[in-house]
């Protein structure tokens, strides 16, 4: 059988080449964040993990994300001591700005191995749109720019998630992949907007039987059910020995934050933001009321306490209600029909609807759609043609994310390079559609990815030609609500696909 | 810039007059047979370009190869530049940042006598003009990068961003369209596939020695070889006029060039008299390089005057009488220091005093050449001066005339690249006052000879020699870069060259090509094996060793002599190409893929 080249090894070798040269390149507080979690796992007993405040920068990610820094503190003290003392805020020597990074190279290995996964259980006649597929996922400018520029570990996170999405695709190894799942929710709780999809699966094509909904699996139901405790316990319990729970949960769950982040992210309330905006112009000749400490308001958008001067304001119920409400959608169809393209489908919607009506999105979480969408983007012509808005919208809207100009040029040219080269390919793997296509929306989408580019070149630099330092919200604000247009419609797009296949 | 290129239908006329010499007829863009039946790529590269393999056109590869070489080597340069942090003087960024500084701060007859001392300008004017369009954008941002005086040894961040963006957008400009068009044309011209152009196109554009030094330790020396490429795609072209005046702006830029001069000119020489003949060709290219050296030096003349009439001297803080005339003193005795062409000579006699240091020993610093491996065994220092640059001279027309002797005979455009070479490591192992990043010049064309039919190909050992020339290279520029804490672009940007080639010590896969000898295909295996163990055992030691505490240098010392060894190889080789390629020996050079000379592209 021939293999499809370039190989995915042979990529991430190149890619991790580039990944190296990247070291010296701006990086976050989230470098400050993780070293500081290295620290305290490290030298501090596990009752202090979830309580030390000595770095502004707490853990809040769950427990096995705690072994997993305490597993890597474990090499960090052999590479440098300095790097693991809890009161040695801000240290970044190269030894710790190259070990922190290479932790992250390599522990995308995991990806690639979800990756490789992927392809060799793809059968011969879409083997090569899914090789297209996993190496536009190995080489993404979304991880490029957030783990290996910006700092975080979503590329071994994402490889779990795959590593789980690709053994739900065989019955035999459907238990493993609740289970991977169930970790992974253990080492990030961003993940629970997936859960929902997950839920239903789950259910459906493994605790049910196959042929009627009444007769339920017990072996089955045992065998997950006992192993998703066994998993939180070994999370949880030492936490919950201690008496913990209470502080972790309000570690992970911090209620008080704002609806947007520190700028917005793509999403409807970010299109609700701009409509109001927009509604204080046009207010008085509507003879509506302006709430003007809203109006004043010089940091909207900015920090977390938004409020809106004229649309009503948006409470986290809200949120809570809207996202359930979509994802309670897309759940209905898969519980119908529990195959694998709709279960992905699930999935992709769920992270969408979270992501889109969610309380205090970061932009970050554009992953949770893009990634999974990937890996059905090439179905057919139909499904790329909701993909592509959302490629381009995603990553650009990741573009606010760095903004020293030495990287620049990295970001602006990679995702170019990375949309222009899959987006090129898709279109050439992706087969015919079995039904109609609908014309508009690819009118749309094409319109909509000519328009990126003058908007780069506007928020990069025309801006600050013509109105200097005064009215900097109005580029991250253009970014936005130029983003948040390609995702809704791409979601829009993709629910239309989903429904009517 | 370099040649106009339309765009021209995809299969236009195949070889003209002398195809028939052609062993085949697989002249056609598209892969030739013997490439369609490979089933798996030879080495990374090809597989990275896997997919493009069906594609008759350059142009759907070419801005992805254009984008990823631009990204490498941008994060190249966010790690540190030569000089970084090392005061009092700071180094080669340094000194591009400075004459930015002088050419927009002083009047043009004082740039080649300011401050000597302080990185004063020793290159040639079209560097001066450079440096003044830079400073002179560079200002717009921020003026305290260039103000004078008080910017020397500035470290801003940001300034360091403006400096990268001038070295690659420069690089953008001249290097990168000129090699583009040069490996279309020779391709063609070769009859090589679009593809393989492609592959050799990302082997030269990724050379880990071009990058390291331009984009990491921080000069322009890819605008020199971007004009002598361009220089070359004219005489591909046929333009033999154009290619004078882009070798001019080689020079112009960078003296250095003179490395390739004699083989230009025995090129240019070699077809104005055979196959007959041609004396309005000869005085045509004659007539041209004049007007074109005049050009480049006219701004600094009429600068020179116009300063003169506004009572700018070149030597503002001397009083009394001006000091005497640079390189010939004595010339004085018959120029008249109140004449009105004066100042002129004195300043065109300053610019060829400081772009010609001859007053230097014979090498500066640890290179890889013959004088300073020699000078490993016998201390050269206790020789006079004067023999030790009679002999410079008597070893490196030596090497040199065989190649020229050759490209004079058979004018061939096939031929440049590796007479290029030859003459380049001539120059490089045996002239005076090379300096270690010289060895990028013959580095250059020996990588264009990967463009030819044979450059990639399962049955050559091109790229064994070609990558083993360039890996040696970058080794041999390693203290240059580690001096600066340059060790980790260092190595990613060399492994991965050699990674993307197969080539040791990532793979064997370059070695015993299809249908050599086995005694041809051993013997370069072991001896290129031999100077690779040895690299990777330098390294080792040179990380965990000392050197011992009389010896400091002994390190250095034993990567010169190394070098110094494969370096004689490699212009053994390229003297041996130039052989065989040329048809001189009846033997050697049969059916060796020949390729007839073509007259022309159009």
């Amino acid at each position: 059988m021939a293999e499809n080249f370039p190989t995915l090894g042979q990529c991430a070798l190149v890619a991790g080449a580039f990944k190296v040269l990247l070291f010296p390149a701006y990086k976050s507080t989230d470098f400050e964040v993780h070293r500081n979690w290295l620290a305290i796992t490290n030298s501090l007993p596990l009752s202090r993990w979830y309580y030390d405040t000595t770095s502004e920068w707490t853990l809040d990610y769950p427990p096995f994300f705690a072994y997993f820094e305490w597993g890597l503190s474990q090499a960090a003290k052999l590479v440098e001591p300095a790097m693991v003392r809890v009161f040695n805020l801000e240290y970044d020597s190269w030894r710790t700005i190259y070990f922190q990074r290479w932790t992250v190279i390599l522990s995308e290995l995991v990806l690639l191995y979800a990756l490789y996964e992927f392809v060799a259980a793809s059968q011969l006649s879409t083997k090569r749109a899914n090789h297209a597929a996993a190496l536009s996922i190995l080489l993404s400018p979304g991880l490029l720019i957030i783990d290996h520029i910006h700092f975080q570990y979503n590329g071994c996170m994402y490889g779990f998630l795959i590593l789980s999405l690709v053994w739900a695709r065989s019955k035999s190894t459907l238990l493993w992949s609740g289970l991977a799942f169930a970790a992974l929710l253990c080492m990030k709780h961003i993940y629970l907007y997936l859960a929902p999809a997950y839920f239903v699966f789950l259910l459906r094509a493994y605790c049910l039987h196959p042929k009627s909904v009444m007769r339920i699996q017990f072996m089955n139901c045992i065998k997950l059910g006992g192993g998703i405790v066994a998993i939180f316990a070994a999370a949880f319990g030492p936490f919950a020995y201690l008496g913990q729970i209470p502080q972790l949960l309000s570690r992970l769950f911090p209620f008080s934050r704002g609806l947007g982040h520190a700028y917005w992210a793509p999403n409807v309330w970010a299109l609700y933001s701009f409509a109001d905006r927009v509604l204080i112009y046009v207010a008085p000749r509507l003879k509506l009321p302006v709430n003007l400490d809203a109006v004043n308001s010089v940091t909207r958008g900015l920090v977390g306490d938004t409020a809106f001067a004229v649309l009503p304001e948006i409470t986290p119920n809200t949120c809570f209600a809207l996202t359930l409400f979509f994802q309670a959608l897309s759940l209905l169809k898969l519980f119908n029909q529990p195959t694998w393209d709709t279960f992905i489908g699930a999935v992709t919607l769920c992270g969408y609807a979270s992501f889109l009506f969610g309380w205090h999105v970061h932009e970050k979480a554009i992953l949770l759609v893009i990634i999974p969408f990937t890996l059905i983007a090439l179905k057919d012509r139909r499904y790329l043609g909701a993909f592509r808005p959302l490629a381009v919208a995603g990553h650009v809207s990741l573009f606010p994310l760095l903004f020293t100009p030495a990287e620049f040029p990295i970001k602006t040219v990679y995702t170019i390079f990375w949309l222009i080269l899959f987006l090129m390919v898709f279109d050439r793997l992706a087969p015919a559609s079995p039904k109609a296509r609908f014309f508009l929306l690819d009118r749309f989408s094409t319109l909509y990815i000519a328009i990126s580019i003058p908007l780069i070149m506007y928020c990069s630099l025309g801006h600050r030609v013509v109105f200097g330092k005064a009215y900097e919200f109005l580029p991250l604000m253009f970014t936005s609500s130029y983003c948040a247009i390609g995702v809704v419609g791409s979601w829009v797009g993709f629910m239309v696909v989903y429904f009517a296949s | 810039m370099a040649g106009p290129s339309p765009h021209k239908p995809r299969n236009r006329a195949k070889k003209p007059a002398g195809a028939s010499q052609l062993r085949t007829s697989i002249t056609d863009n598209t892969l030739s047979p013997s490439e369609t039946v490979i089933k798996t790529p030879l080495f990374p590269l090809a597989s990275l370009l896997w997919p493009a393999r069906g594609s008759t056109s350059q142009w759907n590869v070419l801005p992805f190869i254009l984008m990823a070489v631009g990204l490498f080597r941008w994060a190249a340069g966010l790690w540190g530049y030569s000089g970084h942090q090392k005061p009092p003087m700071f180094g080669d960024y340094e000194a591009q940042r400075h004459w930015m500084e002088i050419t927009t701060k002083l009047p043009i007859s004082q740039w080649y006598f300011h401050d000597l001392e302080w990185w004063g300008l020793d290159y040639p004017p079209l560097t001066a003009y450079h440096s003044w369009l830079c400073g002179r954008i560079g200002a717009l941002v921020n003026p305290d990068w260039f103000a004078l005086y008080t910017s020397r040894g500035l470290e801003d961040p940001t300034l360091k961003i403006f400096m990268r963006a001038t070295a690659m957008v420069s690089e953008y400009l001249i290097y990168i369209p000129a090699t583009v068009i040069f490996v279309r044309r020779f391709s063609r011209a070769c009859g090589a596939s679009t593809w393989s152009a492609s592959l050799a196109l990302v082997a030269i554009l990724m050379q880990p020695a071009t990058i390291l030094i331009d984009h990491v330790h921080f000069q322009y020396n890819t605008v020199m070889l971007g004009f002598v490429i361009a220089t070359l795609s004219n005489i591909l072209a046929g333009r033999y006029m154009w290619s004078a005046v882009f070798f001019v702006a080689a020079l112009g830029f960078k003296q250095m060039a003179l490395y390739y001069a004699f083989a230009i000119f025995s090129f240019l020489l070699g077809i104005c008299i055979s196959p007959r003949l041609n004396p309005s060709r000869f005085i045509g290219i004659a007539l041209v390089t004049i007007a074109a050296f005049a050009i480049l030096v006219l701004p600094i003349v009429l600068g020179t005057l116009y300063d003169v009439r506004r009572g700018i001297g070149p030597h503002p803080g001397i009083d009394g009488p001006p000091p005497s005339l640079p390189l010939f003193p004595q010339l004085a005795h018959y120029l008249d220091p109140e004449a009105s062409y004066y100042p002129v000579i004195e300043q065109l006699l300053q610019m060829v005093h400081r772009i010609f240091p001859f007053a230097r020993g014979l090498f500066e610093d640890k290179v890889a050449n013959f004088w300073c491996a020699l000078n490993v065994v016998i201390k050269l220092r206790k020789y006079p001066s004067d023999l030790l640059q009679k002999a410079a001279l008597v070893f490196t027309l030596a090497s040199i005339i065989p190649p020229n002797l050759i490209l004079l005979l058979r004018p061939r455009k096939q031929l440049l690249p590796a007479a290029l070479a030859a003459t380049a490591w001539g120059f490089f192992l045996f002239s005076y006052q090379v300096h270690e990043k010289s060895v990028l010049l013959p580095l250059m064309p020996m990588t264009l000879m990967l463009t030819g039919k044979r450059g990639l190909s399962r049955d050559s050992d091109f790229r064994a020699w070609v990558g083993f020339a360039n890996l040696l290279g970058a080794w041999t520029m390693f203290p240059l870069l580690q001096r600066v804490d340059l060790g980790v672009p260092y190595a990613v940007i060399t492994l991965l060259w050699a990674y993307l080639l197969g080539l040791p010590p990532t793979s064997l896969s370059a070695y015993f090509p299809d249908g050599q000898s086995p005694w041809l295909k051993w013997g370069t295996a072991v001896l290129h094996g031999v100077f690779y163990a040895a690299m990777a055992a330098w390294h080792v030691v040179e990380a965990f060793i000392m050197p011992p505490a009389d010896k400091p240098d002994l390190w250095v010392v034993v990567n010169v002599g190394i070098g110094c060894a494969g370096f004689v190889l490699c212009y053994l080789w390229c003297l041996w190409q130039l052989v065989v390629q040329s048809d001189l020996l009846p033997v050697a050079g049969q059916g060796k893929g020949k390729v007839a000379d073509l007259r022309k592209t159009k």
